[in-house]
């Protein structure tokens, strides 16, 4: 798409928990007036509203697509504002939206936020969500199937080719709660990190995946102000810049979805991102991963050709990936560190890549921090967005 | 907290329901493209590769070999419960399709990849779901 035409210039968010008293609309005033403050720009002067839909929560979903947001916070020069559903692939799409407005000239500065509040979701309407959501009700779901076990049947057949052993795939899941236990925003702050043993002692809740390789659902909720990249540069404040942006599409049924072809996929969005924001593959200092499960770590990490061909799985166990390693990778612990909020972990994943370029980022602060890789995808899986962020622009 | 606790049947399409009829005759029918003669799963309403309307129909051998799978010991739907632990693969048809199933009629632990596997067929509600055993158990 386009090199270098806008940047995120202010962040917001809330922290990862289970707070039912901690409303919709708590989340959204106090992430979006985090983000505004923090781009230096007035209330009045956001011009679009972007919403990351929701899942399973059709109430908010419908309020936030209906426009509700701008009166909500008296954003009185707002010009529109929309809801736009992807899956985990929705930030991505509401950046590119953002972007289109922006360059457009439609708005000069505009929203994009996440809400999530899976704690007040009845139990049971949220299993059944996640039962179907992503999986074909004629063709997969008739066999009880559940996101667990699409992740498995990949995992397993990887593990099987690669010679990844469940020691090196559980060392995931340490590594990636060794950055959440340092994050403030992480359900699992401050709490000890699980070792490579403690992993593989959890239930299993489906071969090859354990208890602790899976996600705890969350709340949640963060907000992100864009503007044009020559805008973020006269107002010479912190900012990330997009630099390139790649797609493929896979499939929609998790069954028609051709390995090789994802394998492909990885590895020619990464190739055209990176070539996109004139850089090098070695220029990029920090590979910040949303794969909504630690299974899926070492074989992208083969994949963007961090790692050698089956060697992702040795480099976890080493803890190159890990807090302190020599490979910064996914430094909110994508969704198994931060906790899961449905959509919402993409957009947490793209206001840490802000917040990394911007030298936010305290003590997961990335030295030198000037390139991050940024993935996202949609569903079950269907595609994958590759985007390049950088601290500045040439 | 009250679960939904009946089993899925599937949600078919005017143009799938020829499958699930094959299926009561214990038949795995697989649909094809006269024009193209492209192999076509699942059912369409149009040939995906050509967009032919020009479909058929023919039987596959129900053989088939497992490309991947994984045993489900918790976390499913309530209403799955009842089957624990269960296996569900992806499995490869000899004529080049591949489908979602469940592997029956052997332990967990016996289930390989590659494995060779041929098809039964299981009853719910009416209709009747494309499992599949290890070749040559009864």
């Amino acid at each position: 798409m386009s090199k270098g035409k806008i940047a995120i210039i202010g962040i917001g968010e809330v922290p990862t928990r289970n707070m039912p008293e901690r409303t919709h609309w708590d989340i959204i005033y106090d992430t979006c007036m985090e983000a505004v403050r923090d781009s230096g720009l007035h209330k009045n002067d956001i011009e679009g509203v972007i919403s990351v839909t929701p899942q399973a929560q059709p109430k908010i979903a419908a309020e936030l697509s209906f426009g509700k947001l701008p009166e909500e916070l008296g954003l009185k020069g707002c010009k529109d504002a929309v809801s736009v559903n992807a899956g985990g692939a929705s930030t991505s799409n509401a950046v590119r939206l953002a972007e289109q407005w922006v360059t457009s000239g439609l708005a000069k500065a505009v929203i994009v936020h996440h809400v999530t509040l899976h704690s007040t979701i009845p139990v049971p309407d949220l299993i059944n969500f996640f039962a179907k959501a992503g999986v074909d009700l004629q063709w997969e779901y008739l066999y009880g199937t559940t996101y667990n076990i699409i992740m498995g049947l990949m995992a397993n057949r990887y593990m099987y080719e690669s010679g990844c052993t469940p020691e090196q795939m559980a060392s995931v899941v340490t590594a990636l709660r060794s950055w959440a236990a340092k994050d403030p925003n992480s359900f699992f702050y401050g709490k000890d990190v699980p070792s490579v043993e403690k992993v593989l002692a959890s239930d299993m809740l489906n071969t090859p995946l354990h208890k602790r390789e899976s996600n705890v659902l969350g709340d949640g909720g963060c907000a992100m102000v864009i503007v044009s990249a020559e805008d973020a540069k006269n107002m010479k404040r912190p900012a990330a810049y997009k630099l390139g942006d790649s797609v493929r599409y896979f499939s929609g049924t998790c069954v028609m979805r051709d390995f090789n072809k994802v394998a492909e996929g990885f590895r020619v969005t990464a190739k055209e991102a990176i070539a996109q924001a004139g850089i090098t593959k070695d220029d990029v200092s920090l590979w910040n991963c949303y794969l909504a499960y630690p299974l899926a770590h070492p074989m992208v990490s083969e994949l963007l050709e961090v790692a050698p061909a089956g060697m992702g799985g040795k480099y976890f166990l080493e803890g190159r990936m890990s807090f302190g390693g020599d490979i910064p990778w996914s430094t909110i612990g994508d969704a198994p560190g931060r906790g899961h909020t449905g959509s919402g972990v993409s957009s947490a994943c793209y206001v840490e890549t802000a917040r990394q370029l911007m030298g936010k980022a305290g003590e997961r602060q990335v030295k030198n921090c000037k390139y991050v890789y940024q993935n996202a995808g949609g569903g079950s899986g269907f595609n994958n967005i590759a985007t390049i962020w950088g601290k500045e622009i040439k | 907290m009250e679960f939904e606790m009946t089993k899925p049947i599937p949600e078919t399409q005017p143009w799938s329901e020829k499958f699930w009829e094959g299926t009561k005759q214990c038949k795995l029918l697989i649909q094809v493209c006269r024009d193209c003669k492209s192999k076509i799963f699942y059912p369409r309403k149009f040939c995906p590769e050509c967009w032919s309307g020009n479909l058929d129909w023919i039987e596959a051998s129900g053989k088939a070999k497992i490309f991947t799978f994984s045993t489900a010991y918790s976390m499913v739907e309530p209403k799955f419960m009842d089957e624990l632990p269960y296996t569900i693969a992806y499995v490869d048809l000899e004529e080049g399709i591949r489908m979602m199933t469940r592997i029956v009629d052997c332990k967990p632990e016996d289930i390989s990849f590659d494995m060779n596997v041929e098809v039964l067929f299981h009853e719910r509600n009416g209709y009747f779901l494309p499992y599949f055993r290890p070749t040559g158990k009864k």
